[in-house]
């Protein structure tokens, strides 16, 4: 008797399970590549950053598919009038997920997790500072350790930050991957258990998603969390497939073994676009392609030779060869997706006549310079060689010999950090949607007047820097574009780089997909996404 | 054979020792640098960039950094991987079985199709069939692997739908936990209903992909060896004495015929694993490949010395086996000196 009943049960259970299974909604993504681990802390790419969003959450986040920030694990945040001080009020009734590698959380999300969070990055004798090599490069490179003064809580529900000098940019910063809050509790049972470094490797979070497993170079689970604050996720099942080769993950979209595909091969967007069950989404991405002319070096000392130089490249010619359709001409030093951005900025025309004429009145004849092009393909420019090529046959027309010169990758960057070139080609990708960390970051200079690492033209200009380390201070949006619009302006007058382009992101999304937006600034976000039957 | 056998394994180590010099140095003195790649766009400060390469072990004089890597390896460690954090090891054995079940089907593609390839062509020496075999081979031999491998996809997944597009199994409709890593057990004694199918169904692009090579190969070997054979004068005889040409090639000759093929075959194993590398990226192949690849691409240095050496380990000790196999077979190969 008791057989029969066990028996009926197993059978109850399972067709329940069976139903349930049927009805489950998945959702696949063609991933890229394999995440380097599960704590956005200590990654440093996209792809790994991609792979930990869905299982985590943030004090605040960026709206989908824009730059601005909304309320997240914080309900509501408050910023002094001084700029000096950020009181986070924080969601009540938040669980962590249950029963990922044998954990179960016995307290809500609160104030200590937040404490937990940033302690790890910011003190080195917290127990899990050294977890895992122990590098937490963003919190280092967003200017954290400078920034903050104090983290502390007034009760399990409110955390107050204290910073040293005042920053607009805070919030977007907190929005970003690094600032992710995890489970203080989870690091204390895996501490006890002897396995901290599990806690990189199998994460636990507040987030939409919970984590189910990995296998590395193949496939990353999660199964929505019933429980989560914003309500549940609408499918049930989300894989990441992770196809590194882009032409496959194009084979897989068509064959339907995914919904949506990250970085399309550039030569298969004609085929995608034509593909009628497949939505060929675009945006232009964040970022910018740029040349640098070394201010530092003569002649590319005097604006009027930096804005000759830059009048004798054809940019037209270099969008149809290089970027193939897939990026924008760029005016200002900010792609045009960011707020501030100055819509009235007169583009440099190409004039290889007029360019010459300045040339000459400058007394610059005859020059020879070097041309630095990047070893590898950066979404900001896909074949930099190429466009050195084009630069140098423009310059040639106007009398600049230019020699191409390039070096491995990091040497690269390293020599042109240390401002060796005389024009170099770089570019940026924007982690936050904010000017300054496109302003500030690329053509700041530090109180000495000495360029920051990251100013390839080397250039400073008093006027410029006072402008953007005012917006910084400034809470009021408006304000602060002003200042921005401001500070575009002299960029665009001095022209310490050439803007070249802005390319397009493009995202296949299969039709049946609904609720899916393009971040600008290049995440990949699943939480809203539905799956048509 | 016990003579014999001392003597191949003395050999291996000075092998060992020079692997481990090549690929610990090539990767030093090739360009790039583990923190710079990490990094992108951003810049570094000179102190922040000591620390790490203190935390790496990387200020270390070049030597002191070999001799380590020497201790750690003889003492069974092949490090930590810097992108992961995980056990290099670690990381290989979970790897390792997708590459091997790949690998294996290759081999034996090229075996099954390739030795009766072979055979056939030496018998119609000279025949269209001969002459449309041996063109297929030099094809199959010179195909790059990257452009055949989307040829195929293209061809039979997108355009007939026969087959899967890459991966090892369907992943939403097969998810079952790993035992042995290699799916085609797994499947079959674990996995639902259809999942051995579908994994089979995996298997069959890449298996044709990284087959190819080894199976020109073998069909162009054995043809050749085959062609020798059936001149010696045992085959005239047995000719003479009336056996039928199926006993003749199958009983007296391909016996013969087999040592250099079996020898070709063991050489293969190095091409196989080669040939994984841009198999396994084509079609998504989660294994030591792919692996590799992403390897070099963020300088993990010990992911690499690691993930190499470990590969170095097993085709020298497949080719010992086969050199003792091919002692057992043949007494004359074990007094070559």
């Amino acid at each position: 008797m008791k057989l029969t009943a066990g028996f009926a049960a197993t059978l109850l259970i399972g067709t329940m399970l069976a139903a349930g299974a049927a009805n489950a909604k998945s959702l696949v993504y063609c991933s890229e590549g394999s995440p380097e681990n599960f704590t956005p802390a200590i990654n440093t790419t996209g792809t790994s950053f991609d792979a930990a969003r869905p299982v985590f959450d943030t004090l605040v986040r960026f709206t989908p598919g824009t730059t601005q920030t909304e309320p997240a694990l914080s309900e509501k945040t408050d910023v002094s009038e001084d700029g000096l001080t950020l009181t986070f009020h924080l969601r009540k009734g938040v669980k962590f997920h249950s029963g990922v590698n044998g954990f179960t959380p016995t307290r809500d999300f609160n104030a200590d997790d937040v404490l937990w969070s940033f302690g790890r990055q910011q003190d080195p004798a917290h127990p899990y500072a050294k977890v895992s090599g122990g590098a937490y490069d963003y919190f280092n490179d967003m200017g954290m350790p400078d920034l903050l003064e104090k983290i502390s809580k007034t009760d399990d529900n409110t955390v107050v930050i204290k910073l040293k000098q005042p920053n607009a940019p805070i919030l977007a910063n907190l929005a970003m991957d690094f600032a992710t809050i995890e489970s203080a509790e989870y690091a204390d049972f895996l501490l006890k258990k002897g396995t901290p470094e599990q806690f990189d490797q199998i994460p636990v979070g507040t987030g939409p998603f919970s984590f189910v497993d990995y296998q590395k170079d193949a496939v990353i689970r999660f199964k929505a969390n019933p429980d989560y604050w914003g309500g549940k996720p609408k499918v049930d099942d989300l894989v990441y497939a992770i196809t590194p080769d882009a032409s496959a993950r194009y084979a897989k979209m068509k064959a339907g073994e995914c919904q949506i595909m990250g970085y399309p091969n550039p030569a298969d967007i004609p085929t995608i676009a034509k593909d009628d069950t497949i939505d060929l989404v675009q945006q232009a991405g964040l970022n910018i392609g740029y040349l640098a002319f070394n201010a530092q070096k003569p002649p590319f000392d005097k604006p009027e030779v930096r804005m000759a130089l830059a009048m004798a490249i054809d940019r037209d010619a270099i969008l149809k060869e290089v970027y193939q359709g897939a990026g924008q001409k760029a005016k200002n030093p900010i792609p045009p997706t960011m707020w501030s951005y100055d819509n009235d900025a007169k583009d440099i025309a190409y004039d290889p006549a007029a360019a010459k004429a300045a040339l000459e009145k400058a007394g610059v004849k005859d020059l020879e310079t070097d041309l630095w092009w990047m070893p590898v393909s950066r979404p900001y420019n896909p074949n930099a060689k190429r466009m050195a090529e084009m630069m140098q046959a423009d310059l040639e027309k106007v009398g600049i010999h230019a020699k191409l010169v390039s070096y491995e990758w990091g040497e690269y960057r390293k020599r042109a950090q240390a401002g060796e070139h005389q024009m170099a080609l770089l570019g940026w990708t924007g982690d936050n949607g904010d000017p300054d960390n496109f302003l500030a970051v690329l053509l700041g200079c530090g109180k000495d007047g000495k360029p920051n690492g990251n100013n390839i033209p080397k250039w400073c200009d008093q006027k410029f820097q006072d402008d953007v380390n005012k917006a910084a201070t400034l809470s009021d949006q408006a304000e602060r574009t002003k200042l921005y619009v401001d500070a575009q302006k002299i960029v665009d007058a001095q022209v310490p780089w050439l803007n070249v382009a802005h390319s397009t992101v493009f995202e296949p999304v299969s039709k049946k997909v609904t609720g899916y937006k393009v971040s600008p600034l290049g995440s990949h976000v699943f939480y809203n996404v539905d799956v048509a039957e | 054979m016990l003579r014999f056998l001392i003597r191949r394994l003395a050999l291996t180590i000075p092998t060992f020792v020079a692997l481990m010099f090549v690929t610990f140095m090539l990767l030093r003195l090739v360009p790039g640098d583990p923190i710079e790649v990490r990094r992108g766009e951003r810049g570094i400060s000179a102190e922040r960039l000591a620390d790490l390469r203190h935390q790496m072990g990387l200020d270390q004089p070049i030597w002191k950094q070999f001799l380590d890597y020497v201790w750690s390896i003889l003492h069974g460690d092949f490090g930590t991987s810097i992108v992961s954090h995980a056990p290099v090891l670690q990381e290989f054995w979970t790897l390792f079985p997708a590459t091997l079940e790949l690998s294996i089907c290759a081999a034996l593609f090229s075996i099954i199709l390739g030795v009766p390839a072979g055979v056939f062509a030496a018998v119609k020496r000279g025949s269209f069939y001969d002459q449309a075999l041996m063109t297929s081979a030099l094809t199959g031999y010179s195909m790059p692997i990257f452009w055949w491998g989307l040829v195929l996809i293209f061809f039979m997944s997108n355009t007939l739908h026969l087959t899967p597009v890459s991966g090892r199994v369907d992943l939403i409709k097969f998810y079952y936990p790993a035992h042995t890593g290699l799916l085609l057990i797994d499947s079959l004694i674990w996995g639902p209903k259809g999942a051995f199918i579908d994994v089979v169904r995996h298997l069959i692009l890449p298996t044709i992909v990284l087959g190819t090579l080894p199976l020109a190969v073998v069909a162009r070997m054995t043809r050749s060896s085959m062609l020798e054979v059936l001149e010696e004068d045992y085959v005239r005889t047995a000719r003479a004495k009336g056996l039928s040409p199926f006993r003749v090639v199958s009983m007296h000759a391909l016996r013969n015929a087999l040592i250099p093929v079996v020898t070709t075959i063991g050489l293969q194993v190095g091409t196989l694993l080669a040939g994984a590398v841009q198999t396994e990226n084509i079609f998504s192949w989660p294994g030591i490949g792919k692996w590799l690849i992403g390897s070099i691409t963020r300088r993990d240095y010990p992911a690499l010395q690691g993930g190499i050496m470990l590969i170095a380990i097993m085709v020298i000790a497949f080719n010992l086996l086969i050199d003792m196999t091919l002692g057992i077979i043949n007494p004359k190969v074990r007094n070559e000196r």
